[in-house]
């Protein structure tokens, strides 16, 4: 039926296409969640897949701004031309990757797609493993100093040859891992997922054709790259952009470390994105080895918005010009800087490049914290445990709504405390918003969280990761900075003890009680220009205590209800504001 | 009361209230002749046309009231309060130091959604009405914290002092210990009587504390509502001496009686969709298609769902609206793609179709009530699917009105022809339907050619034959009424319900503990068959066994066989059949048992068609197909008999529904009153 003629793919076939890749997608990510072991994966949910062109360009992604050039890592080893059908590609090497992957937790499997002997695709299914060896459990630590302490690194890799399965890599690869168990398990899930992600963008590519296909996928590019250019025009005066933010600190002494980007619009249009001016890299493993690609993803994600039709791709990169980074700073670290705890330095990325958007005078969400995560390892009765609890933050308020409670990122759930305490050994004393942590302003910041825990181990040992305590996330025009995180042991007794928040190595006792505040997220516009019945439903809900309402927003509580007279006494004297909020107002954060 | 005396009560009657009709059907158990009726709804109170159409259709049929022996009934009023928001103000009492528990929820931004734009959907009960209670019971069931007596009784006054109208409570672990959760219930009871209460272990006994505090909440808020419903529903009843029993559809696809469903109304608000794959199931069955596929498209939605061997397979993953709802319900995909769904060029020059949808009001175009947008139907009626003049005459569709949508909001737009731009809706409707179509099968091991397809709803029998093209089945079955399935769903299902224990042990369970936990659910059930009065013949259990690999998070339900080896090699095949491998070294966990009970019910379709006398066109339509324009035969199905056949293109049109018959599928009525359709053996393999 196929001419023989190159064929395009029309309107319809496209929108047909996409849904269809997405379908493809769907299924990929309901096998791994259905089928992988660690609870790193299954309930938190640590997994993501996408689909690329016959020449690796990433074409229907995922709504994480973080993958750079997945492929290009594979093809430097294993040239795209000589890969045949059934063949699987494996890595997990940051520095060989440039940043693709991230930290050497992320395992990438990646296989090509073939329709009659030609090349028509690829897929790739991607997760976080809980343990692959290294200086402690769940291999990423505040205390590591190299890459080498963070696990066995996989250099990108030919799984399987025409269907023939490399075993003796993968035995290496879980008797590197302390729990060799949940690591076969998740390996199984990963591979099965891209085995039938391979076999849908097959019968996709049989049903359509190759042309159309191909066609279809850089047609999805040039649209999401036309559309974040748009955008990117309507923002950006032609000129320079200046924004700067902070991470506290490296878990070793040093720090605050800057951010500092600079996007300059030419005169002929082009987006040029400068890192260069970033601190140097850290001692410790706070450095983001961060992929050419992933400002733009950023960017694009924040421009698309909810619209279900856009598709995040490798567009949204294209769509910046130029990337200029420093080797040896924060953002392009040399080997084998340590990059762990890489996760703060990243949140802190994506909240600088919304600060750029904001300067600008664009539509961009004030900062949100960086997640939280806390590792406890130790023995009960007699058995070894890794708990890798993730815990959620607030994000940043927009423009024309509130910054989200309580949430960790995309697609990443909690663990609910009923299946917490069925699996480990700890239990939950307290679990909810952290009241006044979400930074005030006409739109509030999110809340961040509290969680407490009692320690039913024999004994334990704690990593845990805040950032944002020194330099809480910032509010934007007129919003307050969101409140800071904290980690305590043993409140409120004589035994009170607040730890460093990137640390590792704390030691835990049978009993002990361990509380995680996590910091919330800026506010937007002036806090006295929010109703007053808002404040009041935030009071009674907990998010805001009565003395913050009085004292940010103006607004005076008396039995549950507004005291209108008090507030309008109290708002007719307004404070001024400058465009950002830490510590105190400015209009240039540094 | 008049009891069952000398007089047989043979007859059934099933009410589907629609939001613009009520449909009544009549059916005499004994002989299986049925009668129908129509009666227009009445939004303010529905039992007004609920008792009409009963009156309407007993006199249609020229019977009395007291020959009824069971009145059946899906209702929509917990899924539209849910879904609308609009419940009864409700409380939550939940454990102290835990009362955020549904604004974390489970702390994610959605994975299809964008964490710059997502907004977290306002929860149904807000934070300033959850009440924490002193109390906490460990993972293994034992008592940390004895319930605080004096924080129960300021829960109490705290609901009273805000005047809710229900509470819901839900304690940590009490799927495992519910004594706390029962004392807070029944002090809830005792000192707000006029409030409904719903503890979380009376719905839904399980691990994970926001779904579970989630399906109390949502139980709770439909109760008052329901219970008034339900309530008037019955006195109608009383008021004509109406004695049978009231049985109302459940998500299930079985149905309950009144008393059951006014403590777990929740066990209905998914049950919309069920009836109709209920009465697909039992259409097919009578012409002997067990293995269906049935795809049920509305206005705004299509809802899918696979039967092999004529089973139906529950899921709980149900959502309604933004919550997980993980209450045992027919497992089905939706998507929202119906024959009102709009079709629109997105600025970046994408042509979308649905979810939006145009609507009752204004509806489509073609309906000429003022809609200007381009909707599925309008490209149907551009293409000739439809022919001008619907429900016998009744109403005229408007040609033009539907080509003008089509050309400004797509056709322009894209720079394509009229033509082209409603073969184009049509193509991504479909699609979407083939997709969904695939999860139910392909994605659950299953080929979709092995079965045949059952399209019903308003709109399904215009796609039915498209996507049976698209899928590669070869037989599509209309039935006789496609518009009004639901009715024939009542009548065909049987009494259901589900029993569960999770089990603490789930590494090594004791094959006694196993036994033990069965006969434990098997008394639940025999309590369960006693109050719905359910004679021993026809009461049925089935031991269902949820398992899993060691640290996997989704279960798999397989038959219990008898012992763990067993049933755990049952569940290797299913693993394998699901997800391309199994793991023989993994350690294989027992984690819920299920028992499913069944009471079956008689009175089964028996519906038979006269011998035709061969099939007369009543007429001819043009139609552009993609090969052209061509006339089809128009049929009138009302006119149809059993045996009579006839060739594609052609129009089979009937009050409820409209199927269209391509050129290379032949048409046969079966004596059950089906339409059958069969692709053609001839050529045009591909594609």
């Amino acid at each position: 039926m196929d001419s023989l003629a190159p064929r395009r793919c029309d309107a319809v076939t496209l929108e047909i296409l996409r849904g269809a890749i997405r379908a493809a997608q769907a299924e990929m990510e309901a096998l791994i969640e259905r089928t992988a072991m660690s609870a790193f994966i299954r309930e938190k949910k640590d997994f993501y897949t996408a689909v690329f062109d016959a020449d690796g360009v990433m074409a229907v992604g995922s709504n994480v701004p973080v993958f750079g050039d997945i492929a290009g890592p594979v093809f430097k080893h294993f040239p795209a031309a000589e890969m045949g059908p059934g063949d699987l590609y494996w890595y997990s090497d940051c520095y060989e990757s440039r940043g693709a992957v991230s930290h050497s937790n992320d395992q990438v499997f990646l296989a090509p797609v073939f329709l009659e002997g030609r090349r028509v695709g690829f897929v790739m299914g991607w997760a976080h493993f809980a343990d692959i060896g290294g200086l402690r459990p769940g291999s990423i630590s505040p205390d590591t100093t190299d890459i080498f302490q963070e696990g066995i690194i996989i250099p990108p890799t030919r799984l399987i040859r025409a269907g023939e399965v490399n075993t003796a890599a993968l035995e290496i690869f879980y008797r590197n891992s302390r729990y060799p168990r949940l690591s076969r398990g998740d390996t199984r899930a990963l591979m099965a997922s891209v085995e039938l992600g391979v076999a849908r963008l097959g019968e996709i590519a049989a049903r359509f054709g190759a042309d159309v296909l191909s066609d279809a996928l850089s047609q999805l590019l040039a649209r999401t790259e036309a559309t974040v250019r748009e955008h990117l025009k309507k923002t950006f005066a032609v000129g320079t952009h200046r924004f700067t933010d902070r991470i506290d600190s490296d878990g070793h002494g040093n720090g605050p470390f800057r951010i500092r980007l600079a996007l300059t619009r030419t005169e002929d249009d082009r987006f040029i994105l400068d890192a260069t001016e970033t601190d140097d890299q850290s001692p410790g493993p706070v450095n983001f080895l961060m992929n050419p690609d992933v400002p733009g993803m950023a960017l694009g994600l924040s421009f698309l918005g909810g619209d279900p039709t856009q598709v995040v791709n490798a567009g949204c990169s294209r769509a910046l010009d130029e990337v200029r980074l420093r080797e040896g700073s924060l953002l392009q670290p040399r080997f084998p800087a340590p990059l762990g705890m890489r996760g703060l330095t990243m949140m802190r990325l994506l909240a600088a490049l919304n600060g750029l958007v904001a300067v600008a005078g664009g539509k961009a969400p004030a900062a949100h914290s960086a997640y939280v995560i806390i590792l406890l390892r130790g023995s009960a009765g007699g058995k070894n445990f890794l708990m890798s609890d993730g815990i959620g933050v607030g994000y940043g308020a927009r423009p024309d709504a509130d910054g989200i409670d309580a949430v960790y990122f995309v697609a990443q759930e909690n663990y609910p405390v009923e299946f917490l305490e069925l699996e480990y050994p700890v239990r939950l004393r307290h679990y909810a918003l952290n009241r006044d942590s979400g930074g005030a302003g006409r739109f509030r910041g999110g809340c961040g969280v509290v969680r407490e825990y009692e320690v039913m181990a024999d004994e334990a040992m704690l990593a845990v990761r805040i950032d944002g305590v020194q330099n809480p996330p910032w509010g934007a025009d007129g919003g307050l900075a969101a409140g800071p995180g904290r980690v305590t042991v043993n409140p409120g007794t004589a035994r009170e003890q607040v730890l460093n928040p990137l640390s590792d190595g704390n030691r835990l006792k049978r009993g002990d009680v361990l509380r995680i505040e996590t910091g919330g997220g800026g506010g937007r516009g002036h806090p006295y220009d929010r109703p007053a019945a808002l404040v009041l439903q935030d009071v009674l809900g907990g998010m805001v205590g009565a003395e913050a309402a009085a004292r940010d927003y103006g607004v005076v509580l008396r039995d549950d209800a507004v005291d209108a007279e008090a507030t309008a006494a109290r708002r007719a004297d307004r404070p001024a504001t400058l465009a950002f909020h830490r510590g105190s107002y400015t209009n240039v954060l540094d | 009361m008049s009891s069952t005396e000398t007089l047989p009560r043979d007859l059934l009657v099933a009410v589907d209230i629609g939001g613009t009709f009520t449909d009544i059907t009549l059916q005499d158990a004994a002989t299986g002749e049925a009668w129908t009726a129509k009666t227009p709804s009445t939004p303010a109170d529905p039992s007004q046309a609920f008792l009409t159409g009963v009156k309407l259709v007993l006199d249609t049929a020229g019977r009395a009231a007291d020959g009824i022996g069971r009145v059946l009934h899906g209702t929509t009023v917990a899924t539209n309060l849910i879904l609308e928001g609009k419940g009864a103000t409700t409380a939550l009492i939940t454990t102290a130091g835990f009362r955020h528990v549904l604004e974390i929820g489970r702390q994610d931004i959605p994975r299809s959604a964008n964490l710059y734009s997502w907004i977290k959907p306002a929860r149904p009960v807000p934070p300033a009405h959850v009440f924490e209670v002193a109390e906490r019971i460990a993972a293994d069931g034992s008592v940390l914290v004895a319930l605080d007596e004096d924080s129960l009784q300021r829960a109490i006054a705290a609901c009273r002092a805000i005047g809710v109208q229900a509470v819901a409570v839900c304690l940590l672990h009490a799927f495992t210990n519910p004594a706390h959760e029962q004392r807070v219930a029944a002090a809830l009871r005792a000192a707000l009587p006029d409030i409904a209460v719903t503890a979380s272990t009376e719905v839904l006994p399980v691990v994970r504390e926001y779904e579970r505090s989630l399906a109390a909440i949502l139980n709770a808020q439909v109760m008052p509502a329901v219970s008034t419903y339900v309530g008037r529903l019955e006195a109608r009843l009383a008021e004509e001496k109406i004695a049978a029993p009231l049985l109302l559809m459940k998500s299930n696809g079985g149905v309950a009686g009144a008393a059951a469903i006014r403590r777990a109304p929740a066990v209905t608000a998914l049950s919309g969709p069920a009836a109709g794959v209920v009465g697909a199931r039992a259409i097919a069955a009578a012409a002997g298609f067990p293995d269906i596929i049935t795809v049920d498209i509305g206005g705004t939605s299509a809802d899918i769902c696979l039967m092999k061997s004529g089973e139906i397979s529950l899921t709980q993953k149900g959502k309604v609206g933004d919550w997980p709802l993980p209450l045992p319900m027919v497992d089905m995909v939706t998507i929202g793609a119906g024959g009102g769904s709009l079709a629109r060029v997105t600025p970046a020059g994408a042509l979308a179709v649905g979810p939006q949808s145009a609507g009752a009001t204004p509806g489509p175009a073609c309906y000429g009530r003022g809609g200007r947008q381009a909707t599925v139907t309008d490209a149907h009626v551009v293409l000739g699917h439809l022919p001008p003049s619907l429900l016998g005459g009744r109403m005229q569709l408007d040609v033009a009105a539907a080509a003008q949508a089509l050309e400004e909001n797509a056709a322009t737009p894209l720079g394509l022809s009229l033509e082209a731009a409603a073969r184009g809706i049509l193509a991504i409707a479909d699609s979407n339907m083939v997709g969904a179509v695939r999860v139910v099968s392909v994605e659950r091991g299953h080929d979709p050619r092995d079965f045949a397809l059952v399209p019903f709803g308003g709109a399904g029998p215009l796609h039915g034959c498209a996507l049976a093209d698209l899928l590669g089945i070869r037989t599509v079955l209309v039935p006789s009424s496609p518009g009004v399935l639901c009715a024939q769903g009542l009548l065909a299902a049987d009494l259901k319900a589900e029993f569960s224990r999770s089990l603490h042990n789930a590494a090594a369970p004791a094959l006694e503990a196993i036994d033990a936990a069965y006969a434990g659910l098997e008394a639940e059930a025999l309590a369960w068959f006693a109050e719905e009065e359910v004679p021993d013949a026809a009461r049925a259990t089935r031991r269902m066994a949820l398992l899993r690999y060691a640290g996997q998070g989704g279960e798999l339900a397989v038959a219990w066989a008898g012992d763990m080896p067993a049933t755990a090699s049952g569940f290797a095949a299913q693993h394998r059949a699901l997800y391309g491998f199994d793991l023989p070294d993994a350690a294989v966990e027992l984690v819920t048992l299920r028992l499913e009970a069944t009471g079956a019910l008689a009175g089964r379709i028996t519906t038979t068609l006269p011998e035709g006398k061969g099939a007369q066109p009543v007429g001819q339509h043009a139609v552009r197909f993609p090969d052209g324009e061509q006339q089809a035969a128009l049929y009138d199905r009302t006119t149809l008999g059993a045996g009579d056949r006839f060739a594609g293109p052609a129009i089979v049109t009937q009050l409820d529904a409209t199927t269209l018959v391509p050129p290379g599928w032949m048409g046969e009525m079966h004596g059950s009153g089906a339409l059958i359709l069969r692709r053609k053996p001839t050529g045009g393999e591909d594609r």
